[in-house]
């Protein structure tokens, strides 16, 4: 069920289009990756979804209804952002003191223990926090929070790697008790890539992947070997990443129905990142009109 | 209402330092005064006590405090998924509670006042000649009204600040500048101000301090509601 929905949405400021007709959903609890370079419009889209920013145009649906100004949806929303700004009255403690009034779910056990693992002393100003407590406290309010639609925007900028990980475990084992709509914005796709059942990549404002991971892995391959035998098996499919070495190929092919012949060439699996990486440049170099032979969309 | 009064509770989460904070200063002003007034007596007047204007104190605190719930709690709470709408409301029962609870306070401080002779050394911080009016409600309204007008001036101002940056707020304070002088000019040149002069002699202290203020403020508020409507955080 589509917890989530926009069609045709598009967002300008003054002249720059920073989201241009994107239509996608998120469904119900699943954990959604966000992914794309800087400035390719994920935190623009985000922001829409709850209701900070409107759209230019198009329509977005939150369990049902506009999200703008909407107190009922809202509620059901939590959105945790890198670029969170906290008053400068308000102490760590304040933080989730107030979140904890404001999300019905609100589990303050949960809380307490999070503070303890992620080490969060209560009682510092928020303004005297380092990068990675300030981030601890965005992950604690995402996760104790329990709303229905969560969303992690680069939630861990400053988190040593321990702290990531021990937001992951958390993440996936919350989860798995109290299954909810998660969207995860990142660059780190590798550390994630685990966790994320279905991947919206966003490039320069447009939608460039919408499937889900499995169907993504599954389909997109890198296959090596002689030259022809590689032009061979890729023929008729879209060739994200090309290296040529003497007579060898290595090409990263999608959309690869499975049960292919591989004889004589190596196949392996493809990562997530790989996949995404290869992606974005495609839609960029096919953009800006240099596709010759890097990327020949067939 | 109920969804009003819960963010109202989330905006004074740290209620030590948004209710506390202006009383803090008008106390540690008051202290100041009195020390001044022993270290250096002021020639005794001939009846009462020496006036101070350090009543502004609490006022200009109350303030920036609510240009600062512009600029830094209503960014927090969009980002905390409260409606601009609910935000604006539970602002405004912030600042009426405020506004009447230090209207008591600030009634209570001048009962003490007169009752120690200027806190002992002669200064009047709150039994101000224009603010004489006859009864206690009324003592309380008129020491309330200046707040409702500052406060909700405040917060107009912050969301300016929040919607059009820097910029917008210089516009807006030159504006106000432009508007001041040339209505100073205009008086000026008209030769009005002996009316002004008796305008501000003969209304009577609650309306002077109460029913104009309270006026101003509702435009004020009206205003911030409206830029507010698109502001994003």
């Amino acid at each position: 069920m589509s917890v989530v929905s926009l069609r045709g949405v598009t967002k300008r400021y003054g002249d720059t289009t920073a989201v241009d007709d994107v239509s996608f959903d998120l469904h119900e609890n699943r954990i959604h990756g966000l992914l794309g370079r800087n400035g390719a419009g994920k935190s623009t889209v985000m922001r829409m979804l709850t209701g900070q920013d409107l759209p230019t145009s198009g329509q977005i649906r939150v369990v049902g209804e506009n999200p703008f100004e909407n107190a009922g949806v809202l509620r059901q929303v939590c959105f945790i952002k890198e670029a969170q700004k906290y008053p400068d009255i308000f102490l760590a403690r304040h933080a989730l003191k107030s979140a904890e009034m404001i999300f019905p779910n609100w589990d303050a056990e949960f809380a307490e223990q999070l503070v303890d693992e992620f080490r969060l002393p209560l009682k510092t100003r928020t303004k005297k926090l380092s990068r990675g407590q300030l981030s601890a406290v965005g992950v604690i309010v995402g996760l104790a929070s329990r709303a229905p639609v969560t969303l992690f925007d680069e939630p861990y900028l400053g988190l040593d790697a321990v702290a990531r990980q021990l937001f992951y475990d958390h993440l996936l084992a919350d989860y798995a008790e109290h299954p909810r709509t998660v969207v995860l914005s990142t660059h780190l796709i590798d550390e994630v890539a685990d966790m994320i059942e279905h991947v919206v990549v966003i490039d320069r404002g447009r939608i460039v992947m919408n499937d889900s991971a499995d169907n993504l892995r599954s389909q997109a391959v890198t296959v090596s070997g002689p030259t022809k035998a590689v032009e061979r098996f890729a023929a008729g499919h879209t060739v994200l990443h090309r290296e040529d070495v003497g007579g060898y190929a290595r090409l990263l092919v999608s959309g690869i129905p499975e049960g292919r012949d591989t004889t004589s060439l190596q196949v392996e699996p493809v990562s997530l990142q790989q996949l995404v990486v290869r992606t974005a440049q495609l839609s960029d170099s096919a953009l800006a009109g240099a596709a010759n032979g890097k990327g020949e969309l067939s | 209402m109920n969804r009003i009064i819960h963010v109202a509770r989330i905006q004074l989460v740290n209620a030590k330092m948004v209710i506390g904070f202006p009383l803090f200063i008008l106390l540690f002003v008051l202290a100041a005064n009195i020390v001044l007034f022993l270290a250096a007596p002021f020639p005794e007047p001939e009846q009462g006590s020496s006036p101070t204007g350090a009543l502004m104190s609490i006022y200009i605190a109350t303030m920036i405090l609510h240009v600062q719930t512009m600029t830094q709690m209503f960014p927090y709470a969009l980002g905390m998924s409260i409606t601009r709408r609910d935000f604006l409301a539970a602002a405004g029962l912030v600042v009426v509670g405020q506004a009447l609870l230090y209207g008591v306070a600030l009634s209570v401080l001048r009962l003490i006042e007169t009752a120690t002779n200027g806190w002992g050394v002669g200064v009047a911080m709150f039994d101000l000649p224009f603010l004489e009016v006859s009864n206690p409600v009324m003592q309380v309204l008129v020491y309330a009204g200046p707040f409702l007008l500052l406060s909700f001036a405040g917060l107009w101002a912050g969301v300016v600040y929040q919607r059009w940056g820097q910029l917008g707020v210089w516009i807006l304070s030159l504006s106000l500048a432009a508007l001041l002088i040339g209505a100073a000019a205009l008086v000026g040149w008209r030769n009005w101000w002996p009316q002004v002069g008796s305008f501000f002699a003969d209304t009577p202290t609650p309306v002077l301090l109460f029913v104009y203020p309270v006026v101003l403020a509702a435009v004020f508020a009206g205003s911030t509601y409206f830029t507010t409507r698109r502001a994003t955080a």
